[in-house]
């Protein structure tokens, strides 16, 4: 797997939706975008909220961004870390990224055998953003797609 | 009847299979009858924008409810919404040729939006899309 092709992030998108929607029981938005944050492919699932597209977009943009998932980087924003260690010493990050930055959880980095990111996958739309139905799994739901 | 993913999904398999034949390579965006983006595909190898732009030329179709191409005749100097194209009060607006609005028992049901050809390869080919669930 050197790129994420439309073929590999429809794969994804269909297992994630497949999970959302079998498993979780909610309609949700879910983006794949490449290794330059780029959208490939986005889908809305029928019933989920319209603004849910962009935040999915979003999300996948951001974990693309910082390498990282967007469930880490939401420590740094949450106020009850403050004073923690690894925790309150980003706060300016909100608004950053002309916008397009985006700390909720969901949004997960796709790496190759090389451990380089790739892309990653976001969904918006579950109620939560931790937790065994939320949309941090629905996103992890996509991932395990690529390794069938 | 409204757009639904499965619809959106089923248009845009077409049209990605249309355009492999042809050799071609696009960005397809469908939005739903208020302009709100539904499915997006960008196509392996075409330039980034396209994906934006594609999104644009649909919103635009479906809010204007006509083709994305025809929102700039209201920027002549000689008819009413003289500036529309200057006021840039949304910042979707687009008057890019390749944005048609998808009509179904006489209502606008969705839109759908094409970038990644020339502005009449785009039209065509929207036009063909849209043929093909009507």
């Amino acid at each position: 797997m050197k790129e994420l092709t439309l073929e590999l992030a429809l794969k994804m998108l269909e297992a994630a939706e497949r999970w959302a929607k079998d498993i979780a029981g909610f309609s949700c938005s879910i983006a794949v975008v490449d290794k330059a944050g780029a959208i490939i492919a986005v889908h809305r699932m029928d019933g989920a909220a319209m603004a849910t597209t962009d935040i999915a977009i979003e999300k996948a943009w951001t974990a693309v961004a910082f390498k990282m998932p967007t469930l880490m980087g939401s420590r740094w924003l949450d106020p009850r870390n403050i004073g923690k260690l690894l925790g309150d010493h980003a706060m300016g990050m909100i608004g950053r990224g002309k916008g397009r930055l985006c700390f909720i959880p969901g949004g997960i980095p796709i790496t190759n055998e090389e451990n380089e990111v790739i892309g990653a996958i976001g969904c918006s739309g579950v109620p939560s953003g931790v937790g065994d139905i939320s949309d941090t799994t629905v996103s992890q739901a996509g991932i395990t797609a690529l390794y069938e | 009847m409204v757009m639904n993913l499965e619809m959106a999904k089923k248009l845009l398999q077409t049209g990605i299979q249309k355009a492999k034949e042809k050799g071609m390579a696009y960005s397809i965006a469908i939005v739903d009858e208020n302009g709100w983006l539904v499915a997006l595909h960008r196509m392996d190898g075409v330039p980034i924008p396209t994906a934006e732009i594609a999104r644009d030329k649909a919103w635009t179709a479906a809010t204007f409810r006509i083709p994305s191409s025809e929102v700039s005749q209201f920027g002549a100097p000689n008819v009413s919404g003289y500036g529309l194209n200057a006021q840039n009060w949304n910042e979707r607006l687009t008057t890019i040729p390749g944005g048609l609005p998808i009509w179904k028992d006489g209502h606008v049901i969705g839109a759908i939006g094409v970038c990644g050809g020339s502005p009449d390869e785009d039209v065509i080919f929207c036009k063909k899309l849209i043929e093909e669930i009507q």
